[in-house]
């Protein structure tokens, strides 16, 4: 049975099972998405939703120490376990909780499907004037007897003149087939700081379809880091608008997929006010059968002037079968801005592979120098040191080389 | 002498105030068939064309192709739909006989033509550039066909050519733009009424600048013409084509189909300068450009698109190339203007099929006033399509706080040994490069000027030398006040 009758059987059991009827309604109105939607072009879950997902959660039991081993250990943790809250730190200036917010915060199908029924999920505020120097390390863990769909709904409220940073994961440890549909909305008020680091280094039983909203108000800044170094399907959607003046928007990504491994990065970026700067970042690399999707939008509004937007996006194809689609695009309504894109797709100059083999470099460590020194670029603007050494040591592991230069 | 200096919203004031200077009628009998398409309709034009029977059953097939099909959406225009049964599908200039010189030409024809700036005869003496011209439906003079013919070289309206040389257009028509295509190319195929053809031998080199003409002239009509261009093995050839309409304040539909084929080692340069009734300042008016052009390089082929856009109240328009040959290498050069509240949606495609094919890709655009311009590209390489390269660059310069500049490029790579590099930037005219002008005595509309020419140049510098004159002018008049 497909994922859309289950969905059908599963909401027909009761009324109370849906959290948000207008979102439901809309989501059946559309259905998932197809080829033929412009913005799933290049990404076709027709295979995925075709598989025998359950709604309801069917949860194993995860132990402390499984726990242990699939987080980065640090001081501050919020842990779900199969769909519900575990463990939740106590940090002054900061208030976390169940998120229980179903208002109609949807873009598309998948949102509103997560919106009508996502269960789950956090809200955590942080107060004014609170800078909350350790990172905050956020877990999501799934182990199911079934195939399952998961949907988590978060939200995040950074006050005036505070910064928080985060480091998310989403992780299944079992071998059944488990679809996270994520949906995390972020308001940063005024002066605001947040540095959201999602870590997406996950096995051939994960899926992922993520939706991040970021609402910025005057002279925040937030910036977002991709570590995408594996997963069956990924797909992430980060939608930034800039509400008020003198924003700052960073979006970073590193992808590294090899094997049959799928990742396709939307990225949204609306400027409405005036006086603001965005800058884009997305480094790929394909290995194996390998397919990435690139879509960047920029868009700036009417009378959004002294615009700064730039987006760059550099891929390498280091296998005959891998393929990526990018899709770099401006929509300018504001004369006095300064906006650019560029995407190059390629591979390793044979030059500098051949300069490091004649001073005594094998070829695959020469080859290995050369797509970290790639991937660096983007690398370089996480501020964690620690997670920063983490990505570093799972880059070496998936090139199968040793980076400890 | 001292110039009035203005400021930058007089400059655009002024950009926003110019008018159209191609904006003329010309009274001369035209045959027009009443409005409406039907299949009727679509026998009544290749009867009037006295078309062989392949050719009837070829328009009647695109036509109930096009019944089928809906009008696409996706382009970044907005425009009322066009009434399809409130259009003259067919209009001639009436002739009595048909023409031997130039000089049995119609004096009223003729001087439209002197308007225009395009005097055959003198066109002749000075530039040795062959012309074609196409008023309304059909292709009423083709010049220096005599002399063309000694080489070997057919240059003459596509209605003759199905007469004469029917085995050649029955061989290339429709394979690189199929009926099928899209809606307008359907549309095109069934109710096309001229254009014109071309064939180049063997091994030949076209000495002279082939050129068609286009003009819509009556009211209420279409224009559909068809451009069919073969550059047979290791051949040469270089390809004009411009167009103008009169003043109006209906939209005019324009849907053109052009096809190029380069053989093997063949090379087509060919070149645009699209100056359409743009509508006026209010957007009243103005023609409805739709129109697929493509062209096939076979192995080591070269085709080149120059474009210089200043006309149309809407244009979808991308040349593209399918690069189906090895070594084979495409081109795409372009220049589109929008000003007042024209929309242009234009870009290209390259498909890399062969393996070492190469292709170029330099957009440039200019939006003025409250128009929209977008360029919209496809580069896709394929699996086979080992070692190729693509490298795009699209610009846009934004003159006004209303106007609107867009990008939206597709790259699908599917091989690890290519490489593809696309960049684009937005910007206006910086004060810092206005304000340098100024310091060394240079006015700040010269100093305007002097940008968008330096701006455009790379695009400028393929067309040919009459139509680089031209174009230059050109620029001047879309974006008068500011360029001078």
């Amino acid at each position: 049975m497909g994922l859309l009758e289950k969905i059908e059987q599963y909401t027909n059991r009761g009324t109370d099972k849906v959290s948000n009827k207008t979102a439901y309604s809309k989501f059946i109105d559309l259905g998932f998405p197809s080829l033929k939607n412009e913005e799933w072009k290049y990404t076709s879950l027709k295979k995925i939703i075709a598989n025998n997902f359950e709604i309801e959660n069917q949860g194993e039991e995860i132990t402390d120490q499984e726990i242990k081993n699939n987080s980065l250990d640090l001081d501050n943790k919020v842990v779900f376990l199969n769909g519900e809250l575990y463990q939740k730190p106590t940090i002054s200036g900061v208030k976390i909780e169940k998120n229980i917010d179903h208002s109609p915060k949807y873009n598309d199908a998948i949102t509103a499907l997560n919106a009508a029924l996502a269960e789950n999920g956090y809200n955590i505020t942080v107060s004014e004037n609170t800078i909350v120097d350790k990172p905050l390390e956020i877990l999501f863990l799934t182990k199911n007897k079934s195939e399952n769909l998961a949907q988590y709904r978060n939200e995040i409220i950074v006050k005036k003149n505070s910064s928080i940073k985060i480091i998310e994961q989403v992780k299944n440890l079992s071998t059944n087939l488990c679809f996270s549909n994520m949906f995390t909305n972020i308001n940063l008020e005024e002066k605001a700081i947040i540095e959201f680091n999602k870590l997406q280094n996950n096995n051939e039983s994960q899926i992922i379809v993520d939706n991040t909203n970021i609402n910025q108000e005057t002279g925040s800044n937030s910036t977002f880091n991709t570590l995408l170094f594996g997963g069956a399907f990924t797909r992430n959607n980060l939608n930034f608008s800039q509400n008020g003046e003198r924003c700052e928007s960073n979006m970073n990504g590193v992808v590294i997929l090899d094997n049959s491994e799928f990742a396709d990065n939307h990225t949204y970026m609306d400027h409405l006010k005036a006086n603001c700067e965005s800058n884009e970042l997305y480094k790929g690399i394909y290995l194996g059968k390998s397919k990435g999707v690139f879509n960047g939008k920029i868009m700036v509004r009417p009378d959004a002037q002294k615009i700064n937007a730039f987006q760059a996006n550099n891929n390498l194809l280091l296998s005959d079968d891998s393929s990526i689609n990018s899709k770099p695009q401006l929509e300018i309504y504001a004369d006095d801005v300064k906006c650019s894109h560029g995407c190059t797709i390629g591979q390793l100059d044979e030059d500098a592979i051949f300069y490091m083999n004649t001073r005594g470099i094998s070829k695959q460590d020469a080859k290995a120098i050369l797509t970290y020194a790639f991937a660096s670029d983007a690398l370089n603007k996480i501020s964690i040191p620690y997670l920063y050494d983490v990505a570093k040591d799972l880059i070496s592991k998936k090139l199968n080389v040793d980076l400890s230069f | 002498m001292k110039k009035e200096e203005l400021s930058e919203d007089e400059l655009l004031e002024k950009v926003t105030s110019t008018e159209y200077k191609y904006g003329f009628t010309t009274n001369i009998d035209s045959d027009t068939i009443p409005k409406g398409l039907s299949e009727d309709v679509v026998r009544i034009i290749s009867k009037k064309k006295e078309e062989p029977n392949w050719m009837l059953e070829y328009r009647l097939k695109a036509y109930r192709t096009w019944l089928e099909m809906k009008e696409p959406d996706w382009a970044n225009v907005n425009y009322p739909k066009p009434n399809y049964q409130d259009i003259i599908y067919y209009s001639a200039p009436k002739q009595k006989k048909k023409l031997d010189s130039l000089d049995d030409l119609d004096p009223e024809l003729k001087k439209t033509f002197d308007k225009l700036g395009i005097s055959l005869n003198e066109q002749k003496r000075l530039s040795g550039v062959a012309v074609d011209i196409v008023m309304d439906s059909v292709s009423v003079a083709t010049s220096f066909k005599s002399k063309l013919a000694d080489l070997g070289i057919i240059f003459c309206s596509i209605s003759e050519a199905i007469k004469e040389h029917p085995e050649l257009v029955q061989k290339y028509l429709g394979t690189v733009v199929p009926a099928r295509d899209n809606f307008f190319s359907a549309l095109n195929a069934a109710v096309f009424s001229d254009g014109s053809f071309c064939y180049i031998p063997k091994g030949s080199r076209c000495p002279m600048e082939l050129s068609t003409y286009f003009r819509i002239n009556e009211a209420g009509t279409g224009q559909f013409e068809r451009t069919l261009l073969i550059a047979d093995e290791g051949s040469y050839v270089s390809y004009l084509e411009g167009c103008t309409a009169p003043q109006r304040d209906e939209n005019q539909l324009h849907a053109a189909v052009v096809e190029l084929i380069a053989m093997d080692n063949a090379e087509i340069k060919y070149s645009t300068v699209q100056t359409w009734y743009p509508g006026n300042k209010d957007g009243v008016g103005g023609v409805f450009n739709f129109v697929t052009k493509r062209g096939i390089c076979h192995k080591k082929a070269k085709i080149s698109w120059t474009q210089v856009e200043t006309g149309s109240a809407v244009t979808w328009k991308y040349p593209s190339c399918i690069l189906k040959g090895d070594h084979s290498i495409g081109e795409f050069f372009s220049v589109a203007v929008t000003n007042n509240l024209q929309q242009a949606d234009t870009g290209t495609k390259m498909i890399h099929l062969g393996k070492n094919s190469k292709s170029t890709i330099i957009a440039k655009g200019i939006c003025a006033g409250k128009s929209n311009g977008s360029y919209r590209g496809l580069v896709q390489i394929s699996k086979g399509a080992k070692n190729s390269r693509n490298f795009s660059q699209c610009d846009s310069l934004l003159m006004g706080d209303s106007c609107g500049s867009h990008t939206f490029p597709y790259i699908e790579v599917k091989n690890s040994s290519s490489q593809v590099e696309h960049e684009a930037t937005t910007s206006k005219i910086g004060e810092d490069q206005i304000f340098y002008c100024n310091q060394r005595g240079i006015g700040t509309e010269e100093a305007i000027a002097l940008i968008v020419n330096g701006y455009c140049k790379d695009v400028l510098n393929q067309l040919p030398m009459e139509f680089a004159v031209e174009a230059q002018k050109l620029l001047e008049i879309s974006l008068e006040g500011s360029v001078g």
